[in-house]
């Protein structure tokens, strides 16, 4: 996945971002960090080819991005469940709007509800769930569509830090699995050091790159490395690029 | 839509609390006749009323205009959800379509339909016709309205999510426009229902040879206040009826909406999937 000067400016004139270039090969975890604002859900949202970029070049495999596109999968912040389905039929979602459902299609949805600890749960409807189980139920969704590219818009940001810990969990295990290249749209820093392979750190209004921060922790993850004086380094690093006044994204005040 | 109130009333529980003031305003209304608050001729005692329902049914009198009544409703309610709910639909999927119909469906509402059923039934003839009409176009805005508030309102990243996944308009829209709008479909429907049946006893009531509307404006010509009444009773049992079945519809297919529905549509659903693989596994075999 490649983005050359990408720039989004919207009918009322606002400028979202400007001359953004980003690139992200397979396998790799890129985290995008940044102020509410800065064009970060713009980015992920011109990636899937739900909105036109106004500048520059969005490529997915080699090819120019002119709309949505299979080989991307999107997640966001609410689970965005449909509350007349069950999980499984939930997560079948994204088979059933392309073709007709296969028994292994069936087989491999439960094999993802049971990944992702929902095992007992796959006949349940979103309103029988708590916040956190339905968060995974969307993930398993993700996976389910086997895009290549998996763009994550602040997934986990309205859950509590522990259900949060886990869900992280859960997304580096498929994520060390997998060959498919994954941004993570985030405002909080150790969750970003401790998924990705490099950090982006973007500016705001108009967003652009402000600093690229490789993390060059060992694989697989886990949880107890945010305490290692390594992991603390690399996050300072990330937050001093956000700049000094953090609410603005490093404009004065 | 109602929702149950997640407070219980403390003592008074769901029957008590409506009965105790169904009783207070019968003791009242009783009263006020055998004190001579109002006349006999005005207000029957609620005694003489109940009597007068039970000999109506008793002699079968009210059977025909029952069914009369009942017909017309269900017609023009049938016309007008057919037609409400269809032009909602064209309507929120087409925003020419929805600035074409907007303007004549609030005149439609804006109407007062008493002062056009003379010239309908003039139109229609005395018959079933003209009442069938009536009902309709008094049961259509409510039907209309409702459905197209539900179809312009799918959450936005549900929407999105349908997008990101390339589906198809029709695909978006019987998988996510048509099941998002559906509470509110059956909320219209609710109205437009016991709407259907105001406009076709109210249509009987301005002309007619039968019907539970004919029914009302003949004893109450006759200055017969205990059966005019009692028809009324009769009209009034039919709508809670009609109302109840909406909503027993609603519960069964907006299920989703019902918390209590959940847990059976669960075991359902797993039973069907069970079946399913495991006939999958025997033909593999």
């Amino acid at each position: 996945m490649r983005l050359r000067g990408v720039g989004k400016r919207f009918d009322g004139g606002v400028e979202a971002m400007r001359d953004l270039d980003l690139s992200v090969a397979p396998g790799e975890f890129v985290s995008i960090v940044g102020a509410s604002g800065c064009g970060k859900s713009t980015l992920l949202r011109v990636i899937a080819g739900l909105v036109p970029g106004s500048e520059g070049t969005v490529e997915v495999h080699g090819e120019p991005v002119t709309g949505p596109r299979e080989d991307v999968g999107l997640m966001f912040q609410r689970p965005a469940l449909l509350p007349w389905k069950t999980s499984l039929e939930n997560v079948l979602l994204p088979i059933r709007v392309r073709r007709r459902i296969t028994h292994d299609d069936v087989r491999e949805a439960m094999r993802l509800l049971t990944l992702f600890d929902l095992e007992g749960f796959e006949h349940g409807f979103p309103s029988q769930l708590s916040g956190g189980m339905r968060q995974r139920v969307a993930l398993a969704r993700l996976m389910m569509t086997g895009a290549g590219v998996r763009l994550l818009d602040e997934p986990f940001g309205a859950v509590d830090e522990l259900t949060r810990e886990t869900l992280n969990l859960h997304l580096l295990r498929v994520h060390e699995r997998t060959a498919s290249a994954t941004v993570l749209v985030t405002h909080t820093i150790s969750e970003a050091v401790l998924m990705s392979d490099r950090v982006i750190v973007m500016t705001s209004r108009p967003g652009t790159v402000a600093a690229e921060v490789p993390i060059p922790l060992e694989r697989p993850r886990s949880p107890e490395m945010a305490y290692s004086q390594r992991f603390q380094e690399l996050a300072l690093t990330v937050r001093r690029a956000l700049g000094p006044s953090g609410s603005e994204g490093g404009r004065p005040s | 839509m109602t929702r149950p109130s997640r407070i219980p009333a403390p003592g008074l529980g769901r029957i008590t609390a409506p009965t105790a003031l169904g009783a207070a305003v019968l003791l009242l209304w009783d009263l006020a006749n055998t004190r001579h608050w109002v006349s006999d001729l005005i207000l029957p005692r609620p005694l003489d009323v109940a009597a007068a329902t039970r000999d109506l049914f008793a002699s079968g009198l009210v059977w025909g205009h029952l069914r009369a009544t009942l017909y017309e409703t269900l017609a023009g309610f049938g016309l007008a959800a057919a037609l409400g709910v269809g032009t909602a639909l064209a309507a929120g999927a087409s925003a020419v379509v929805r600035r074409m119909v907007y303007p004549y469906a609030v005149t439609l509402q804006v109407l007062p339909m008493l002062s056009v059923a003379p010239i309908l039934i003039s139109a229609f003839g005395f018959g079933a016709t003209a009442k069938i009409v009536i009902a309709a176009l008094v049961a259509f805005f409510p039907v209309f309205v409702n459905t197209l508030t539900g179809m312009l309102d799918p959450d936005a990243d549900a929407e999105e999510l349908f997008r990101s996944l390339r589906a198809g308009r029709r695909r978006t829209f019987t998988g996510l426009l048509l099941p998002t709008a559906a509470p509110m479909i059956f909320a219209g429907l609710r109205i437009g229902l016991t709407l259907a049946l105001a406009g076709a006893v109210v249509a009987e009531i301005v002309s007619a040879q039968e019907g539970l509307g004919f029914l009302v404006q003949r004893y109450s010509s006759q200055l017969n206040q205990d059966d005019a009444f009692a028809v009324v009773a009769v009209v009034t049992g039919m709508g809670l009826l009609l109302y109840g079945a909406v909503g027993c519809a609603d519960r069964v297919i907006v299920f989703w909406r019902h918390a209590g529905r959940l847990p059976a549509g669960s075991r359902a659903r797993e039973r069907r999937v069970r079946r399913r693989l495991a006939a999958a596994d025997r033909s593999t075999s």
